[in-house]
């Protein structure tokens, strides 16, 4: 019966206007199959190419990846494009770095000359002529978080806005912090800063925003040289596994300190902290 | 003797209790009323946290995206030996172009002297340690003099800046003369 009388009401309405009635039909039905193709929500272009493949649409709290950062020191130009992208990607203020590339110098002393200006994101455009003795090696070394398996600024912040989530990730909780600085002083490493402007604490994410849509963090997808690599370890067609699995002279910042850092260095010279 | 100094009634021991008993029942509440709901929820932080840290902008794209609208220089820089420069590390972000998917701004577009300095930022043969694998490097103005050009020269008119050894390549075929180091 209730078919009957909505099939009148249909016809009714396509007399009333017929033109009106096919433009509200047709568009309904783009618009209900676009929302099928296109995830609600989501403010990221979906016509970007998927980086990191099976990361776009997963809306579980953490993935069942293990990712590995892997920077090859040995293809490192220090051209600073990494740190010119992460500068813009997170507008970092002025004289704090997420990441940094630094330029090691070793002369026929074995005496090691370290220096980085600007952190790299102007370049490096002179040479260092305070050197003197003949130069051995010289490389550039580019530094971020370690993303450590064994966290030591986790287990010193006393709020619980820092912390490391299962899928390996340690990241800063704006709200929560209170920018005590603990976790500062505990990085063996120093990649924690606190930001002037919001006064908490921050460091280097690996770009977790960027990985969670699929894309490669920013100064990875920026590397001119390829120096810089990042993939998950659980897939065994990744580079980043061959890399690992493969014999090859891979080795960790200050292993000895036993945070055992998921960033791994390809090429490192034992100068290198 | 001892047996004197000891008191007949335990009101102050129940006292104690008492103030022990709701101070800690008042300290469990005021806990509750500041701790955010989700803190906790997957470990000793804020669970809503990483649904935050996942809504950070993404302002860096990838070069794809620019070449969705910028074709003819798809063409040049994806054939091209700079194909792995990033667009953004010359012209600044995509997000300061496109938000949205609106256009906001223009693009900063190098010139004269600023595209000299951009060069030389890779391909300075002073820098030492820059792995020759990598990059090739120039020593200025010893490779304009080699080439025989005005010293006064700037990198972008013999090279241009989207596909370096694109015109140099089309001059040595014009002249039928083999590449130097030309892998093909």
């Amino acid at each position: 019966m209730k078919e009957i009388v909505d099939i009148v009401d249909i016809k009714k309405e396509i007399k009333k206007d017929r033109r009106a009635f096919i433009k509200n039909v047709l568009s309904g039905t783009i618009a209900g199959s676009l929302l099928m193709v296109i995830p609600a929500g989501a403010a990221l272009d979906q016509r970007l190419p998927e980086q990191l493949p099976g990361m776009r649409g997963n809306d579980s709290p953490f993935t069942e990846k293990k990712f590995a950062f892997i920077v090859d020191v040995t293809a490192c130009i220090g051209c600073g494009s990494c740190c010119v992208a992460d500068k813009n990607e997170y507008n970092v203020p002025d004289g704090n770095y997420r990441t940094w590339v630094e330029r090691y110098i070793i002369d026929d002393h074995d005496e090691v000359f370290v220096d980085s200006p600007n952190g790299g994101l102007d370049g490096y455009t002179k040479p260092r002529k305070d050197i003197p003795n003949p130069v051995r090696d010289t490389f550039f070394v580019p530094k971020l978080c370690n993303m450590c398996e064994k966290p030591s600024c986790v287990q010193v912040c006393p709020v619980g806005a820092t912390y490391k989530t299962e899928d390996g990730f340690i990241l800063v909780d704006k709200k929560r912090c209170v920018g005590c600085g603990y976790c500062i002083q505990a990085c063996p490493y120093s990649v924690r800063f606190l930001n002037p402007v919001s006064r908490t604490a921050e460091k280097c994410t690996w770009c977790y925003h960027r990985v969670r849509e699929g894309l490669l963090p920013a100064c990875v997808n920026v590397c001119p040289t390829h120096a810089r690599k990042f993939g998950d370890l659980n897939d065994k067609k990744s580079e980043v596994y061959k890399i690992l699995r493969e014999p090859h002279v891979i080795s960790v910042l200050k292993p000895d300190m036993g945070n055992q850092p998921a960033l791994h260095y390809l090429g490192l010279r034992r100068e290198v902290v | 003797m001892e047996k004197k100094y000891k008191s007949a009634y335990y009101s102050h021991v129940i006292k104690i209790a008492l103030i022990l008993i709701i101070g800690g029942v008042l300290a469990v509440w005021a806990r509750g009323l500041f701790l955010p709901d989700t803190m906790g929820q997957y470990g000793h932080y804020r669970g809503s946290d990483l649904e935050d840290q996942r809504n950070v902008e993404v302002r860096n794209h990838t070069n794809e995206s620019c070449y969705e609208c910028h074709r003819p220089i798809r063409l040049v820089h994806k054939a091209g030996v700079h194909k792995t420069v990033s667009c953004e590390f010359c012209h600044g972000p995509y997000a300061d172009h496109i938000t949205d998917g609106k256009y906001v701004a223009k693009m900063p577009v190098k010139r004269d002297m600023e595209i000299k300095t951009l060069c030389l930022r890779c391909h300075n043969e002073i820098i030492r340690a820059r792995p020759e694998e990598s990059i090739k490097v120039v020593a200025m103005p010893l490779h304009l003099e080699e080439k025989k050009v005005n010293v006064e020269h700037n990198c972008n008119q013999c090279h241009m800046v989207h596909d370096p050894l694109l015109w140099v390549k089309a001059a040595y075929d014009m002249m039928g003369l083999e590449m130097k180091g030309d892998k093909k």
